[in-house]
């Protein structure tokens, strides 16, 4: 089957959604077409919208903007609407995963219920979805093997999306947290993420907390 | 101040709003929004405003200085429509990166000290009830996070039905 790989981050460097699909991309049978798509520099061509049309499987991967599905992927999911109530011949089965930048993978259900009703206006079928909490931290351990430490539920949450993208089958959405005590997490996120880029950047804590 | 964010073209917005006697900041789609990048530089590059340079870089900082915000949009898959969500993701300045955690969930700090009540009105003429509930989720999700005093949501068939509840 034809699969359409969608990365939804608008990020322009590496980014959490990237990695989320090519590490799904490893548990996929070989005997699948993969396309891949990015948001991230130029909107989609209309000869992309219509590929889309005629693929057998969409996958979307993006982050969490507040509580709901970032505006630039929003606007192509309304643009690709029109196309495929106009294109579309096969069944089309929808894959999701959601990252947030919170500790609780639960807070992607908004977005994900988002995309359910995309579906249904769009003619689409809804297959399954995962959301993911502290996706900001994928860029720091995406070297730990699937599965493991930090990314145990990952793993079998993976595991079961791309089984059910292998059979074109739907279940439940897995909304996962991180393997990793959220208050190692907290002080992690703070220090050596916030403040350390922000000290890259020649700020101290002060700054960041400016009123205007 | 009060600010009202729609996604109306300026004449409908006209025939629904027209009271000049307010202290009212309006924030309309004129075409030149630009998306956010993700680059985080509204908190640690130049707090509190987006590195983006339009006439939506002040968004967290209008916050700051709104108590009551309205939201005038279409319901699309339960969700803001495409403007109102940019606006709101260029606003992410009024809240801090640093996190807490509020009812056993972790939540971003924030800011500035006042609140804001905000009231959603989304419009359209086929809405179904699972869209109304994403919605409803999505906008009492979006009043946790951006420390509204209340929140309001309202849906309504017809724009002369947003106008009326406006007056």
């Amino acid at each position: 089957m034809k699969i359409a790989m969608i990365n939804g981050s608008p990020k322009l460097g590496k980014n959490s959604s990237s990695i989320l699909l090519r590490i799904l991309e490893t548990l996929i049978p070989d005997e699948h077409e993969i396309a891949h798509y990015a948001l991230n520099k130029k909107d989609l061509t209309p000869e992309q919208y219509s590929e889309l049309c005629r693929m057998d499987t969409l996958v979307l991967a993006f982050p969490l903007y507040v509580d709901g599905i970032p505006s630039h992927l929003f606007r192509m999911l309304v643009g690709l609407e029109e196309y495929l109530k106009a294109e579309r011949q096969n069944d089309i089965y929808v894959y999701v995963m959601v990252n947030n930048g919170f500790f609780e993978g639960k807070q992607n259900h908004i977005a994900i219920d988002i995309i359910k009703n995309w579906c249904l206006r769009s003619g689409l079928h809804f297959g399954h979805a995962i959301g993911q909490g502290a996706g900001e931290m994928m860029e720091y351990i995406e070297k730990v093997p699937l599965g493991h430490g930090p990314l145990k539920n990952l793993g079998s949450a993976m595991t079961t999306l791309a089984n059910h993208i292998h059979s074109h089958s739907s279940g439940e959405s897995i909304l996962i947290s991180p393997n990793f005590p959220r208050f190692a997490w907290r002080f992690a996120a703070t220090h050596t993420f916030w403040n350390a880029k922000a000290k890259k950047n020649g700020l101290k804590k002060k700054d960041i907390l400016r009123r205007l | 101040m009060k600010m009202i964010v729609h996604d109306l073209p300026p004449q409908e917005f006209a025939a629904l709003y027209d009271d000049k006697k307010e202290d009212v900041t309006v924030i309309s789609d004129n075409g030149t929004i630009r998306k956010c990048t993700g680059c985080f530089g509204c908190w640690i590059k130049t707090p509190g405003v987006c590195v983006l340079k339009d006439e939506y870089q002040n968004m967290g900082e209008l916050l700051a200085r709104c108590d009551e915000l309205i939201i005038i949009n279409k319901c699309v898959y339960g969700s803001y429509s495409p403007f109102i969500l940019n606006v709101l993701n260029r606003s992410i300045s009024y809240i801090l990166p640093y996190f807490v955690v509020k009812n056993g969930e972790t939540h971003h700090r924030k800011r500035y000290p006042q609140y804001f009540d905000l009231s959603v009105h989304f419009y359209g003429d086929d809405i179904t009830e699972a869209e109304k509930e994403t919605a409803k989720a999505l906008v009492a999700a979006n009043s946790v996070n951006f420390y509204s005093r209340s929140y309001k949501v309202n849906f309504h068939n017809k724009l002369q039905a947003v106008k009326e509840a406006l007056v």
